[in-house]
Formats: C-alpha cells, structure tokens, sequence
C-alpha cells in the first residue's frame, strides 16, 4: 500500500500533533454549543406547550380558606398529593395529611390513586380503604377525589378516551334526495312570486316597522332556541394560546 | 445566501475528519494495509451509526455521537502501534454499539415492577456473588452489575418507596467491598445514595441510609476489607507516563504501556502517543456527555424513568473523578480505566449499555412531547 519516506511523515506526524489537539478543541467547542442550541431548541418548543407533561387539572370544588372553590392545578403524570410544600400537589385542607396519597397516570386506563396507610380516601364515593384491590376505583374524566375536607374534581386533556360517563352520539338525519319541485304552468295572470315582498307591504296597510317586527316574530318562532347564537364566554384558561406549530411533525 | 450548518453536522464532520486523518498517518509510515482498513472501516461504521441506527431506534444524538468518538479514539490510541489489537478494539466497539442499541429498546419494553426489580436485583448480586466466589473470573461483570442494581433501584423506588428500595444497594456495596472494590462500592453507595435524595425526598431515610452506609464501610475497614490508601509505584509511574510525551506527545511511537499500569486502560497511550492536549480535550468530552445525561433525566415524565436516568449518569460519570485523581495520583485510589477508553469487552458493553438506556429514556421523552403538540393542537 501506499507509504512516504520517513523525511515526509516526520513532517506529517509533527503537523498532524497540532492539527489533532486543534481538532479535539473544535469538537470541544462543537459538542458544546449543540448541547446548548438543544437546550434552546427545547426551551422553545416547551415555551409554545405550556401543558407539557400534564394530564390535565383538577378543580376545587370544596376546600378551605387556603383552597378557595374554584382553584385548579395541573396534575403531572406521577405524583404525591398532601398538605406538604414538597408534594406535587399542595392540598392544605383539614384530614390531609402530610404525604396522603400517591398517584400515576396509566395510558388508556386513568388516574391510579395509592393512598398510604391510614389516609383515607374516596374516589367518586367509594373509599379507597375498604375497596377490594380489584375494584379500586381509577380516576376519569370528571371524577372526584375527597381527601380530608376538600374535594377535587379531575379534567383530562385526553377527555374522550378517559370517561366513564355515556357519550352517546346521535346518527345525523339522512341526506333527502334532492328534487326538483313540481313544474308549474305559467300562466300570465299571476303575479311573479319572485316580485313579491316576503312579509309586509305598505300597501297591504302594514307600516316599514310593523312589517319588521312581524319578520322578527317569525324568524324567532321558527329557529329552536338551542340553534340560536348563544353569545361566547370567554374561557376560564385559554389553553395552548400561545401555541404555534405542531411539533409533533 | 448560504446557510448556517447545523451543530449537529458540525460536530459529525469534524469527528469523522479526525478519526480519519489520525488512522491514516501512521498507515502512512509503512503502507500497513491494516491500518488503511481502520481508516476506511472505522470513519465509514461511525458515519453509518450516526445515521441509521439513530434513525431507526430515535437514538439521542449527541450521546451517540460522543459515545462512538471516544469508542474511535480507543481504536486511534492502539492503531499507531499495534494494529492487531486495534482491529480487535473495533469488534468490541461494534459490540458496544449493540449493546447500546439493546438497552434504548429494553427501556420501552421495562416498566416498573416488582418483577423488573426481582429480576434485575437477582441478576445483579448474582453477577457480583459469582464474582466473589470464583476469583479468576476472565471477564469481570462489575459495571453490568452496578446497572443492573441501578435498574432494580429505581423501579423499587418507583413502586415501594426508598425503604424498599435501599436493600439491594446496601447488599451489592457489602458484596462489593468484600472483593475489595472499593471505587466500585463508593461508586454505589454514593449513587444510592444521591437518587434517595433526589427522587424520595425524606431527609430521615437519606440520613438513616448515610449512616448504614457509613457503618458498612468502617466495617470493612475494621475487618480488614478495605486495602491501604498508601501512594504506591504505579501512582508515580501513572502521573509519568502521562506527561512523558509532553503537551503534544512524542515523535517515537510507543508500542507497549508499563506492565504496572492498569492493561485496559487506553488513556496512557493515547497520552504517550498523542501529548497532554489532545487527551485532556478528548476526556473534556465526558462533560457534553453528562450534562446531556441529567437533561435526559430531567425530562422524564415517570419517576422510573427520572431515577433511572439519573442513576445511569452518576454510574457512570462518578469513575471520572475517581479514575483522573488516581491516574494523576492526586489521591491513592486503584488505578481503573474510564469509562469508553478500555479495552475490556465487558466493561465497554455495560458502559455502552448505560448510555443505550439514556438513548432509550431521551427517545421515550421525544414521544411524551410529541403527543403533547398532538393534544395542544386538538385543544386549539
């Protein structure tokens, strides 16, 4: 195979020493600075996510002074809820204790709640103490949680996969073959339909303004209430507003 | 208008350069055609690694990256002398690789249970039993051991709590202390130890842990178990070897290390062949390494996986510190090889081993996020 005289690879070996340190400070300084621009890049990406690594929330719906009605906080996957600062989630109620419970989520299944020894627990009214280890209620959309005095309530992100409420969906009506209505003979004494005011006429001796009212009564007697445009409230949290791109891509 | 390279590419070229050019001159000396088949089999291997598998198995691929050049320069520090041996390095590298893709597929598959952490813990004192009972073992399985019981640690703590999960860690430190592996132990009891603090969170247990811990170790000390921390010949002879070659090494290639240092460590010969600069910025890798590590744990949704994660980094980034300090012979601890620069099969693949549940753990965290975007856009 190919060689150099010994002159050309002292050259070579004496060269490369420098070049090979220069080269191992370059990937120094490469490895760095990818590790950081993918720091930046997460940093990113989770600023436009703010429920990342949330399954959803659960709201107060009885508390105490410290927990007013009406508090939320995201739940994370795994976690200890007690009265505790260290714990996942805070509950300062009377009856919880320190450490109260443990919880997990499990995919396609819901909220596994393990409460330690002594602390008692109802999910959805069944007391997590006294259930048989094969019934022990698994927490889902919608269900609630007492510990101590406060009762929470559970809000998925991933709602519809988790409920144990029915959900039933209704068959939309079938389509009606489209037809023609029926051709009339004209006939040149009638008046044109399609001249015709639809409601009121000054000359029929209805006013501008009777013949609007008369049209509004109409209207609202004929559209259903529920199909009525029910004026927009604004959410209580507008969740993922600030998001822009799907990263999922 | 042309466009910034990415870091990413930056680094992979810059690595593959290296290895090529550094396995190319000394082939240039004598024509070995052993040497032009490194240059071409280890840059090309490396370059289809970063790719395919990364792609295939959602390998992380900064650690990949660092892990298969520092894999690269093990090959490089034993090619300019011994060829053979660095063909050799290469089968071993091509099994670590194995072994890092096996552990980003075995985290998808393990979940915590009692099951995983029975497995794991009787598999782990097992190796370290078998160990201690047959003496000449030719393949030593410390470093699959200390995962295995790192594993079983964190789904013990995972599912029972830190109580539970304290005994393995108690009984692989005695065990390990009784064949007078004292890095080894250390390395343990202080990750056990770390991990308790970090994912439990009661200082009682961390400080009911310490001073079991603490108890075990004057233990051994009083019965003889630990050996003396006197400086010995191979810490000097250590520190001069390397630094005999100067900042950027000498212009006569050395062929074999001193039959007093560790065999399996390849640092002295890339510090011999290459000077003090070039091995210090290739061991300032580590650094990228870990930091990406805690990342990958920090990321985690699931306490296993955090713990898990963590314990693999502290496994490994603790024989650092303790392999530099003994080498410089700053403190006189065994002389053991860093992680990625040995030539010990079993050693590399456990260590290879470790950064495939990283690898598996950041792919697992990539997937958690992508659902997330998906729920983010379905709620939008």
């Amino acid at each position: 195979m190919f060689s150099v005289s010994p002159e050309i690879y002292k050259v070579i070996t004496q060269t490369s020493r420098y070049l090979f340190a220069f080269f191992a400070l370059m990937l120094l300084l490469f490895a760095l600075s990818w590790l950081y621009d993918e720091r930046r890049k997460r940093r990113e990406r989770l600023r436009y996510l703010p429920e990342a690594g949330n399954i959803g929330e659960m709201v107060v719906i009885a508390g105490s002074e410290q927990l007013p009605v009406d508090t939320w906080f995201p739940i994370p996957r795994e976690g200890i809820l007690g009265s505790l600062r260290s714990c996942d989630l805070v509950v300062p109620c009377p009856g919880v204790h320190a450490r109260h419970l443990a919880f997990s989520w499990q995919d396609g299944t819901g909220l596994i709640i393990k409460p330690f020894p002594g602390c008692e627990t109802f999910v959805d009214g069944v007391s997590l103490i006294t259930a048989e280890k094969s019934e022990m209620p698994v927490m889902v959309h919608g269900s609630c949680l007492q510990v101590g005095s406060a009762v929470l309530r559970l809000q998925l992100l991933s709602a519809l996969e988790h409920t144990n409420r029915p959900f039933t969906v209704t068959a939309p009506e079938p389509f009606l073959p489209f037809t023609d209505p029926p051709a009339q003979e004209y006939r040149p004494d009638q008046p044109n339909p399609m001249n015709q005011p639809l409601i009121g006429n000054p000359a029929d001796g209805l006013s501008q303004q009777e013949s609007q009212s008369a049209f509004d009564s109409v209207v609202v007697s004929v559209i259903p209430e529920e199909h009525l445009p029910v004026q927009q409230t604004a959410p209580r949290r507008k969740r993922a507003d600030r998001w822009k791109e799907d990263f999922s891509e | 208008m042309s466009k910034k390279s990415s870091p990413r590419f930056r680094f992979v070229f810059a690595a593959a350069l290296l290895v090529l050019l550094a396995l190319l001159v000394p082939a240039l000396r004598e024509g070995d055609q052993r040497l032009y088949l490194l240059a071409a089999g280890v840059t090309g291997a490396m370059l289809l690694c970063m790719i395919i598998p990364a792609r295939l198995f959602s390998l992380d691929r900064l650690i990949l990256s660092i892990a298969l050049y520092l894999g690269a320069v093990g090959i490089i520090s034993l090619a300019t002398s011994n060829p053979d041996a660095a063909l050799m390095q290469l089968l071993r590298c091509s099994a670590g690789v194995v072994a890092l893709i096996i552990g980003a597929m075995v985290i998808r598959i393990i979940s915590p249970s009692m099951l995983t952490a029975g497995i794991s813990s009787f598999l782990g004192l097992l190796l370290l039993a078998g160990s201690l009972l047959v003496r000449d073992l030719p393949f030593p399985f410390t470093e699959a051991a200390l995962i295995l019981m790192v594993i079983s640690f964190s789904s013990l703590l995972s599912c029972y709590g830190g109580a539970a999960a304290l005994l393995p860690g108690i009984i692989g430190t005695v065990l390990l202390l009784l064949q007078g592996m004292t890095v080894e132990a250390s390395v343990l009891a202080l990750t056990v130890l770390l991990l308790l603090w970090a994912a439990d969170g009661k200082i009682g247990l961390v400080l009911a842990a310490l001073a079991v811990f603490a108890a075990i170790f004057f233990g051994a000390a009083y019965f003889g178990y630990l050996p003396a921390f006197i400086p010995g010949e191979e810490h000097a002879l250590s520190l001069s070897t390397l630094v005999s070659s100067g900042l950027f090494g000498s212009e006569t290639v050395t062929d074999l290390q001193n039959s007093a240092l560790p065999a399996s460590s390849l640092v002295y010969l890339l510090s011999e062949n290459y000077g003090l600069v070039f091995t210090g910025l290739t061991l300032f890798l580590y650094l990228p390494l870990i930091l990406r590590g805690t990342s990958v744990a920090g990321s985690a949704r699931t306490r296993f996986h955090a713990v898990l994660a963590l314990g693999c980094v502290l496994i490994f980034s603790l024989r650092i510190p303790a392999g530099l300090l003994a080498a410089f012979g700053v403190l006189p601890l065994p002389l053991n090889p860093l992680p990625l620069l040995t030539d010990s099969l079993p050693d590399l693949a456990a260590q290879m081993l470790t950064l495939g549940l990283l690898c598996g753990i950041s792919s697992v965290n990539e997937t958690n996020l992508a659902e997330d975007a998906h729920l983010a856009m379905l709620a939008k």
